[in-house]
C-alpha cells in the first residue's frame, strides 16, 4: 500500500474520529507586523477561492478546508462548528482536511492565537457565500423568495415540502470561483452551535489509542532516520570512517553531506543506537565557546545590539519621585511531551514531506531552499503531532528526513528526534532583561514610563524569503545559512510584545535592544516577549502600588481606562475573594513557617486579543524558599466566544504551564551547547504542583471573537510574582523564582 | 524469536530480546496507545500494564514481557466498550494534544484497580506524580479519573 493511500486514510479517519476543537493559535511574526483590522478580507485576499475553503462533492460530502493546523489547542473542533454554523449542516457530517499545500489555503503559520480571528472568520465568510449561493438555486428553480426558504442539515427546503439536497444545488452551479466576501455571516443571536461547548472532535480518538499522531503513520516498507548530532552548536565534522559506521547493525544508509551526518536503518532503536555511536566515534572541530563564556544577562546588556526606540508618547513628566527595576528571564523551553518527527519520500524528484509543523507553506519554502529545488515539486502534509508551544523542532526534522530520505529514493523515511534532540537543538524562547522606569506625582500617580527590553529573536522560523530557517541547511557542504532575522513590529510585537503599557501612562516610551546574534538559537515560544515583558511591567506596577501606598487592585484601576480590562479584573477580584490591601514592604504574613500573599496581574495579550486577569495564592516556605501556588483564580474576555469549555481548557492549560514557567524552568548550558536535555536537568510542573484553579468567562457575543489561546501566561505569571512581594516584601527580580532565589531575597 | 502476549493476542516477533517493549509494541506490532517520550522513565507517556501493573514500556525489555500478559491502552477498551477511564477522559475533555493522556489513563487503571473506594484527590495526584502533561491538562486529568472512580463504584 502506497504512502498517500495510507496516509491520507489515516489522516482523514483521524478527521472523521475527531479533529479538534478552540480557538487559538500562534501566528507567524510576519504576519504579526499586519495591524489587527477587518481580517476576513486579508485572509481571502490572499485565498481568493472559494473552493480552497469549501467544496461539495458530487456524492454529497461536503468538505471544508483550513490552512490551518491542530496543536492540540482544538482548532479543528472550533473550525467546524464554524463552517456547520454558517452552512446550516450537522457539523460530524463534515469532512475536514487542514494543512496540505496541495489542498487547503495557505494561512501561513497557525501561530499568534490568530485562527479563530482570522482563519476562523474567513471560513465563516466562505460558507456564508456557499450557502447563499445553494440557496439562490433552489430560490430560483422554485421561484420563490430566498426569504422562504430554509437549511436543515444539508437540505434545502421550501414550502410544500419541497426540498433539494447542498449536492443537486451544487451540480446547478460553480463553486469554484472567488469568494463573494459581501456574503453575510449568520446573526450571533441566531447561532446555535457556535458559542456551545461542542466536544472535542478528536479526543475519542487519543483515549482509544487510534491512529492520530504523526508518530503513529507506518507506512509499508517504512525505514528509520536518525541524525548523529555534533558535540555542539559550532562544531563541524572532521572525519569519519564510513565503512565502520555502514556496518552498524541495522543501518542501511549512512548520509554525510559537510556536517550534517546521519543514517537509515531498519529499526527506530537501530537508527538512534548507530546514530549516537556515530556521533561519539566522528571526529568533530569545536567552535568558539558560548557566550564568550559570559553570563547571559551580562552578554545581553553588553554585546552589540540594534538599539530602537519603537514606541513614545507625549506629555508626562519627572513627577515627584522615579522607581527603576531590573528584571530577567533565562532560557524556556518547549519541553513537549512528544519530539518532534517528519516522514519524507522522494519519487522521480519530487518530495512528499509529512510535518507537524506550524505552517505547512512557509516549511515547503524553506525545504526548497534548503534542498536547492523548486517549491512546486514539494507536498507538505500536516499531521498532528505532540502538543507545540510555538516553534520547536517540527520544522527541523522535516529538512532532517528530506535528506536522509534522499538516499533511499521510493521509500518513506521516518525521522522521531529524541528528546535529548529536542531540548538541546530545536530552538528554546529567548533569555531577556528589562528595564523600567516610572516618574510617580506626589499621589503616587504614574507621570512617566520607560520600558527596555534586551532579547534574542522570537521569531526564526521558517517563511523567510530569503536562506532557510531549518538547522541541517547550515551545516551542509553548501550551506544556506538562515534569512534575515527581524524583530515583530509593533502593534503586536515579537520581542516588545506587550512592552506597551496597558495603562494611561503620559510619557511612554519602549526601546528594544535586539540581539540577531544567538549563541543559543532562539524562536517563538508560546506569547514570544509576551510573557516576560508583562511579568516585569505588573510586577513593577505593584512595586510603585507599594511606595504609593494603595492596594494593587484600585491602583491599577486607578492607571485604567479600557472597560474590558476594568471588567476582567473587577471580576477576578470578585471571585477570588480579594482583600483590598497596600502592599506593606519588607513585612510577610507568617502562618506557621510559611508566609503567605496574595498577588494580581492583568494583561491584554499582544494589547489586542484576551483580556485576562489572575489572582494567586502563594505559600512562601522562609526555611528553604520554596513557593507554594496555593490557589489560581482567572477571569478571561475574548470577544464572542466560540466554545466555552475550548477557552476554559486553554486558559487553565496556560497556567498550569506558566506556573512551570515562573517557578522552575531554566535552561543551563555548557561552553558547547544547552546541557538541560532532559526532565531531571530541565523539570517541569508535576501533579503534586499544579495548584487549584478556579476560571470565569465573561463572553461577549456582541464583540468579534479574539485570540485566548495565550492570554494567561503573563497574568498567571504576573500574579504568582505579586503574590510572593505580598507575601515577603522583598523584589525577586528574576525567573524562575527557585528556591535559592527567593531565600536569598528573603536573607538579604 | 520473542513471543509476547499484547491486549489477549500472541504474537511472535523477531527482534533482539533486549529492545526496549516500546519499540515492539509500536514498530513491530502497530500499536498507537504507547506513546514514545522522553524514553528515560521521566514522563510516563509509554505507559503499558504488564500482568496488571503500570510499567514504563521504554524501560522493559521486549524479552522480560515473554509470558506474561501486556495491555495497551487499546486493549483496555473500545469505543463500543470503553473502559470507565476512557469514557471518563470524553466527558471531561481532559485533554489538549493528548499525547500524554495514554500515560495518565494507564497510570490511573492500576490506581482504580488498587483503590476502588474512597478514592481522593490527593491520591490521584499522587499516583500521577510521574507522569508528565505539558499542556497543562492536569485539572481536567484529576476530574476524570475521579470521575471513572465514581463510574466504576457505581
Ligand atoms: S517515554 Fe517512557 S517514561 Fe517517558
Ligand atoms: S495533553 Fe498535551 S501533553 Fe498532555
Amino acid at each position: 500500500m502506497g504512502v498517500d493511500t495510507l496516509s491520507r486514510r489515516g489522516l482523514l479517519a483521524g478527521l472523521a474520529a475527531g479533529a479538534a476543537g478552540l480557538a487559538i493559535g500562534f501566528r507567524l511574526d510576519g504576519a504579526d507586523a499586519q495591524p489587527a483590522g477587518p481580517a476576513a478580507p486579508a485572509m481571502l485576499r490572499a485565498n481568493p477561492q472559494l473552493d480552497s475553503w469549501v467544496r461539495i462533492t458530487p456524492d454529497g460530502r461536503i468538505v471544508v478546508l483550513t490552512g490551518r493546523v491542530e496543536l492540540g489547542q482544538g482548532i479543528l473542533t472550533a473550525m467546524r462548528q464554524i463552517a456547520a454554523e454558517e452552512l446550516d449542516v450537522a457539523p460530524e457530517r463534515l469532512a475536514l482536511i487542514s494543512g496540505d499545500t496541495a489542498e487547503t489555503a495557505n494561512e501561513g503559520v497557525t501561530a499568534g492565537s490568530q485562527s479563530v480571528r482570522f482563519g476562523g472568520e474567513a471560513l465563516a465568510v466562505a460558507c456564508a457565500d456557499a450557502r447563499a449561493t445553494l440557496v439562490g438555486v433552489a430560490a430560483q428553480a422554485w421561484g420563490v423568495d430566498r426569504a422562504a426558504i430554509s437549511v436543515r442539515d444539508g437540505v434545502i427546503q421550501g414550502a410544500g415540502g419541497r426540498s433539494m439536497t447542498y449536492a443537486e444545488a451544487a451540480s446547478r452551479v460553480s463553486l469554484v470561483r472567488p469568494v463573494d466576501t459581501s456574503a453575510r455571516r449568520k446573526p450571533p443571536a441566531a447561532a446555535t452551535l457556535v458559542g456551545t461547548s461542542y466536544p472535542r472532535t478528536d479526543i475519542p480518538a487519543k483515549v482509544f489509542g487510534q491512529q492520530v499522531f504523526i508518530h503513529d503513520l507506518r507506512p509499508e516498507g517504512m525505514l528509520f532516520g536518525a541524525v548523529a548530532r555534533p558535540p555542539g552548536y559550532a562544531a563541524r565534522l572532521v572525519s569519519l570512517d564510513m565503512v565502520w559506521a555502514k556496518s552498524l547493525p541495522g543501518v542501511i544508509e549512512v548520509v554525510r553531506d559537510g556536517s550534517f551526518l546521519g543514517v537509515i536503518a531498519r529499526r527506530e532503536e537501530q537508527a538512534n543506537e548507530a546514530a549516537r555511536m556515530i556521533a561519539a566515534s566522528a571526529e568533530w572541530r569545536e567552535g568558539a565557546p558560548l557566550f564568550g563564556g559570559k553570563s547571559v544577562f551580562e552578554y545581553l546588556r553588553t554585546a552589540p545590539s540594534e538599539t530602537r526606540t519603537i514606541h513614545s508618547t507625549e506629555g508626562g513628566g519627572p513627577g515627584a519621585r522615579r522607581h527603576t527595576a531590573e528584571y530577567r528571564r533565562g532560557f524556556q523551553a518547549h519541553a513537549s511531551i512528544g519530539a518532534s518527527c517528519a516522514l519524507a519520500r522522494w519519487e522521480d524528484g519530487r518530495l512528499t514531506v509529512w510535518s507537524h509543523s506550524q505552517g505547512p507553506f512557509p516549511l515547503r519554502g524553506d525545504l526548497a531552499r534548503g534542498l536547492r529545488m523548486q517549491q512546486a515539486a514539494i507536498r507538505v502534509i500536516h499531521v498532528q503531532g505532540s502538543g507545540c508551544y510555538g516553534h520547536n523542532g517540527a520544522d527541523d526534522v522535516a529538512l532532517d528526513a528530506a535528506l536522509l530520505a534522499r538516499a533511499v529514493p521510493g521509500r518513506t523515511v521516518r525521522v522521531h528526534w529524541t528528546h535529548e534532540e529536542e531540548m538541546t537543538w530545536a530552538p528554546w524562547g529567548s533569555a531577556m532583561v528589562v528595564r523600567l522606569e516610572a516618574g510617580m506625582a506626589g499621589d503616587g500617580a504614574l507621570t512617566s514610563w520607560a520600558h527596555d527590553v534586551w532579547s534574542f529573536p522570537h521569531s526564526t522560523r521558517p517563511a523567510s524569503t530569503d536562506g532557510c530557517n531549518l538547522r541541517a541547511a547550515w551545516y551542509l557542504e553548501n550551506p544556506v545559512p538562515m534569512g534575515r532575522i527581524t524583530d515583530g513590529a509593533l502593534p503586536n510585537g515579537a520581542a516588545a510584545r506587550n512592552a506597551v503599557p496597558i495603562y494611561a501612562v503620559p510619557g511612554q516610551k519602549v526601546t528594544t535592544h535586539f540581539h540577531t546574534d544567538m549563541p543559543v538559537r532562539t524562536s517563538a515560544l508560546r506569547t514570544l516577549g509576551g510573557y516576560f515583558n508583562a511579568v516585569a511591567a505588573e510586577m513593577f506596577m505593584d512595586e510603585c502600588a507599594a511606595i504609593a501606598g494603595v492596594d494593587p487592585v484600585a491602583y491599577r484601576l486607578r492607571h485604567l481606562r479600557d472597560p474590558r480590562l476594568v471588567a476582567v479584573l473587577r471580576r477576578a477580584v470578585e471571585v477570588s475573594g480579594w482583600q483590598p490591601r497596600p502592599v506593606t514592604p519588607g513585612r510577610g504574613r507568617a502562618q506557621g513557617t510559611e508566609l503567605i500573599g496574595t498577588g494580581v496581574g492583568l494583561s491584554k495579550y499582544k494589547n489586542s486579543d484576551a483580556h485576562v486577569a489572575v489572582v494567586a495564592r502563594v505559600a512562601v516556605d522562609v526555611g528553604t524558599g520554596a513557593v507554594r501556588v496555593q490557589r489560581l483564580w482567572a477571569a478571561t474576555e475574548a470577544g464572542r466566544a466560540i466554545n466555552p469549555d475550548g477557552i476554559a481548557n486553554q486558559i487553565e492549560g496556560g497556567m498550569v504551564q506558566a506556573t512551570s514557567w515562573t517557578l522552575m524552568e531554566e535552561g543551563r548550558w555548557d561552553h558547547r551547547r544547552i546541557t538541560s536535555e532532559d526532565y531531571h536537568a530541565y523539570p517541569i510542573i508535576d501533579f503534586g504542583h499544579v495548584p487549584p484553579i478556579e476560571s470565569v468567562l465573561i463572553d461577549r457575543p456582541d464583540l468579534p471573537s479574539i485570540g485566548v489561546g495565550e492570554g494567561s501566561q503573563a497574568p498567571t505569571g504576573a500574579a504568582i510574582a505579586n503574590a510572593i512581594l505580598d507575601a515577603t516584601g522583598r523584589h525577586v527580580p528574576e525567573i524562575p523564582f527557585t528556591p535559592e532565589r527567593v531565600l536569598a531575597a528573603l536573607r538579604g | 524469536m520473542l513471543r509476547i502476549s499484547v491486549n489477549g493476542r500472541s504474537s511472535e516477533v523477531d527482534v533482539d530480546p533486549a529492545t526496549p517493549l516500546v519499540y515492539v509494541l509500536r514498530n513491530d506490532l502497530a500499536l498507537n496507545g504507547p506513546k514514545l517520550g522522553c524514553a528515560r522513565s521521566q514522563c510516563g507517556a509509554c505507559t503499558v500494564l504488564v500482568d496488571g501493573r503500570a510499567v514504563r514500556s521504554c524501560q522493559m525489555r521486549a524479552g522480560e514481557a515473554e509470558g506474561r500478559e501486556v495491555t495497551t491502552l487499546e486493549g483496555l477498551g473500545t469505543p463500543a466498550r470503553p473502559h470507565p477511564l476512557q469514557a471518563a477522559f470524553i466527558a471531561e475533555q481532559a485533554a489538549q494534544c493528548g499525547y500524554c493522556t495514554n500515560g495518565m489513563i494507564m497510570q490511573a487503571a492500576q490506581l482504580l484497580q488498587d483503590k476502588r473506594e474512597g478514592l481522593t484527590e490527593a491520591d490521584v495526584r499522587e499516583a500521577l506524580d510521574h507522569n508528565l502533561c505539558r499542556c497543562g491538562t492536569q485539572p481536567r486529568v484529576v476530574r476524570a479519573v475521579l470521575r471513572a472512580a465514581r463510574q466504576q463504584g457505581a
